[in-house]
């Protein structure tokens, strides 16, 4: 028995041994099925797919990202290369305390605030009205929904011309009610709020389609159980509509924010310059601004990284969110 | 059989996908790459002269095409490419040329203004002194264009033309109605008094005023300084020893000026719609470089001296507040042979007449016969070879370096731009500029 055991035990070393030391001219154990085993089963066989991409996406994004926030850890302004060896916080310092920056930053942050709440709800609005059955719901569509299609560039311009103190629609419109006219751009106190109306304008047609999307796959069964229940259009809404539409809140609003940080476009056309009027200055104004006009790269490297936190604050619980419901 | 054939085809397709993507990337490298690879044959007499600018529209345009026709009746060899970069005025110029010169990818030369404007380029410069001693542009230029056009004791650029700061334009018969006689006005506070009259003579705005920007306004002060406090002071200031009493004083004329007699539409039109109300008659006055005539000799039916006329802006009577036109010269040239030739060409005769009569503005050389000019621009000829005093603007790069140009429009954008705030925009202005 015993003997037997030790032959036992003896010839099983053997075999491991023997097993260990075939193996790698076999194919029972190797990199390619260990990677497989930890990631899943065509982790291997499918990386020439997401391989390319990952790769490039990582280097051009993430990279990126990560040299930025190099350069914005070093002094450089001007021409030449960068100082990697003197790294420090010192244009964070710099930014929190200049002014400039902390209105730009509060702006910005007012904008994205405000812009994708009024948008979302005027949205949302257009979208029940829309829903409702009336005649001509293709037309109405397409009218709201066509601002979207216009470029910033374009639409700056309109609202350029809207504005204007003496001839533009809206005085024109604000002193017919006898209300006067209104210094929209001139104005530091007003003129934010005069860009956000103008973005919101531009972007509650996409909102009204998100939502109306949401609308249509909530089952009529539900629509139906709450009248036999007696409840109010208003109440129905309220009560049994809105809540169902959160995934459409929620992926309307990260799309409406990220477009409030892109407001560049529609503040540089707006003046046709770098700098925005007074009151409206936002990060990524003030960004291309201190890199162009006084090629203080490390500075606008620092406001970049500033705006990108921004954005991941945004976007992080919008990924966390997905992350939860399973669908990330 | 058809489940492996269907996957047997998506495979293809998402390889095919990933083929073409990497076949664009590598497209996209390449076209890249022969964009600035154009210059490959380095050094020689060979390459090809790209030349950046920023004149795309108007009279700029115009003036670009007579020149790069003139360019090629004198050099018809040399192989070119002249790109315009607009927008934004020189900014998205100015932003191309930053990236280009970031990433060691020069061009043969790009326009933009010497003076302190050279030192945001310190130690990417060329030097273009054996042009400049070949042509003998030092005898033919005034002094101010041979100062301002080195850096280091070098050469680094060459001047094409030369606008005019101090300039003020009115509608005849705006000024006429109201009874104000504009030569009569040779100070800051008698051109207030004349804005008075015109308000309460006429239903015309006194001062027409494109605030969308802040440049204006910061063009506005410098001309306003110089006009009231003199020449001494002005370049005190510029020299970054500022007398804050001047400052204040020229603020507070400012104030008064804005506050009172500008268009309420200042803040939502630029340069071009307020320079409209002169010709359409619904203003009396503007402030502007002399570029603003440009608009007017395009209108029809607006003639000088009869529909608009020129006076220098009050109080600066005898000086020529200066401006350039330049081409700078990057050092590790690309085509540093065809280059030197065209610098050459810029500062010649031929370059400068071709050019200044469509832009509006004047020739830098002082020996060039100006029959081909209009009247106003030999006046303005005139006026810059015989002036007391040339002094350098503030806002187009000659008297102050970019850095301290946008910190003064910082402080025009948040202090100034109505309402008007004289105490802190004085302090703004002299932090800015002080050493």
């Amino acid at each position: 028995m015993t003997r037997n055991t030790d032959t036992g035990d003896d010839s099983g070393d053997a075999v491991t041994d023997g097993g260990v030391t075939e193996d790698p001219s076999g194919s029972g154990f190797s990199p390619i099925a260990a990677l497989n085993d930890r990631f899943g089963s065509d982790f291997v066989e499918s990386s020439q797919f997401w391989l390319p991409p990952f790769l490039l996406v990582g280097l051009f994004v993430y990279g990126a990202i990560i040299w930025n926030f190099l350069i914005s850890l070093t002094d450089f302004s001007g021409f030449g290369n960068p100082n990697y060896g003197d790294l420090d916080l010192e244009m964070y310092t710099r930014a929190l305390a200049e002014s400039g920056f902390v209105d730009a930053a509060v702006n910005t942050f007012i904008l994205l605030v405000g812009f994708t709440l009024v948008t979302l709800g005027l949205g949302l609005g257009l979208a029940i009205l829309v829903d409702r059955n009336i005649r001509f719901e293709n037309t109405f569509r397409t009218i709201y929904l066509l601002p979207m299609s216009l470029s910033f560039v374009v639409t700056a311009q309109f609202w350029a011309w809207m504005f204007n103190f003496n001839n533009g629609v809206i005085n024109i419109v604000t002193s017919s009610l006898g209300l006067g006219r209104v210094d929209w751009l001139g104005n530091p106190d007003i003129v934010l709020w005069a860009v956000m109306f103008a973005l919101m304008w531009q972007f509650a047609g996409y909102a009204m389609v998100v939502y109306l999307a949401g609308l249509r796959a909530i089952p009529n069964e539900h629509y139906e159980a709450a009248k036999v229940d007696g409840a109010s259009t208003v109440r129905m809404y309220w009560r049994v509509i809105i809540p169902q539409l959160k995934g459409s809140t929620i992926s309307a609003s990260v799309v409406l924010m990220v477009f409030a940080l892109k407001a560049f476009d529609f503040l540089y056309s707006l003046v046709g310059g770098y700098r925005p009027p007074n009151g409206a200055d936002i990060l990524a104004t003030k960004m291309v601004r201190e890199a162009y006009a006084n090629l203080n790269w490390a500075y606008a490297s620092a406001i970049a990284i500033a705006l990108f936190l921004m954005t991941l604050g945004i976007v992080g619980p919008y990924l966390y969110y997905q992350y939860n419901r399973g669908n990330l | 059989m058809t489940d492996q054939d269907k996957r047997l085809s998506r495979r293809h397709f998402v390889g095919a996908t990933g083929a073409a993507t990497l076949a664009g990337l590598a497209g996209c490298s390449g076209g890249g790459d022969g964009g600035d690879g154009g210059d490959g044959g380095d050094g020689g007499s060979g390459g090809t002269l790209e030349v950046l600018h920023a004149w795309t529209g108007g009279d700029g345009a115009t003036a670009a095409e007579a020149l790069v026709e003139a360019f090629e009746e004198e050099y018809p060899d040399i192989e070119h490419e002249f790109n315009p970069i607009g927008g934004g005025g020189n900014q998205n110029l100015d932003a191309v040329v930053a990236n280009r010169l970031q990433n060691n990818e020069p061009p043969s030369a790009f326009a933009g203004w010497p003076g302190p404007n050279l030192q945001r380029y310190d130690g990417v410069l060329g030097d273009v002194g054996s042009v400049w001693e070949e042509e003998g542009f030092e005898d033919v230029m005034v002094q101010e264009a041979v100062d301002l056009h080195q850096q280091n004791g070098a050469y680094r650029a060459v001047p094409l033309g030369s606008h005019r700061l101090n300039c003020l334009f009115y509608n005849t018969s705006v000024v006429e109605e109201a009874g104000v006689d504009p030569d009569s006005l040779t100070s800051v506070s008698a051109f207030i008094d004349a804005l008075e009259t015109v308000q309460s003579e006429t239903d015309a705005i006194p001062m027409t005023h494109g605030a969308s920007g802040t440049w204006t306004t910061t063009q506005l002060f410098s001309s306003t300084m110089l006009g009231q406090e003199g020449y001494e002071a002005y370049m005190d200031f510029l020299d970054g020893s500022p007398d804050e009493e001047a400052v204040r004083a020229t603020f507070e004329s400012l104030a008064e000026i804005l506050g009172n007699y500008i268009n309420d539409d200042a803040s939502s039109i630029g340069l071009t719609e307020s320079n409209q109300n002169i010709i359409e008659g619904n203003a009396a006055f503007i402030h502007q470089g002399n570029w603003a005539a440009g608009a007017y000799r395009n209108a029809e039916d607006f003639n000088y001296d009869e529909d608009w006329g020129f006076k220098t802006y009050p109080g600066s009577e005898g000086m020529y507040m200066l401006h350039f036109d330049s081409f700078l010269y990057p050092s590790d040239n690309p085509s540093p042979g065809v280059t030197d030739q065209f610098m050459a060409f810029v500062g010649s005769e031929a370059a400068q007449v071709a050019f200044n009569q469509y832009k509006g503005s004047i020739p830098t050389r002082t020996d060039v016969d100006m029959s081909e000019f209009g009247p106003y621009l030999q006046e303005t000829q005139e006026d810059f070879a015989n002036a007391e005093e040339r002094p350098p603007n503030l806002q187009h790069g000659l008297g102050v370096t970019s850095e301290t140009m946008t910190a003064l429009n910082d402080v025009i954008s948040s202090e100034f731009s109505g309402p008007y705030n004289v105490d802190a925009a004085t302090q703004g202005f002299v932090d800015a500029v002080s050493n």
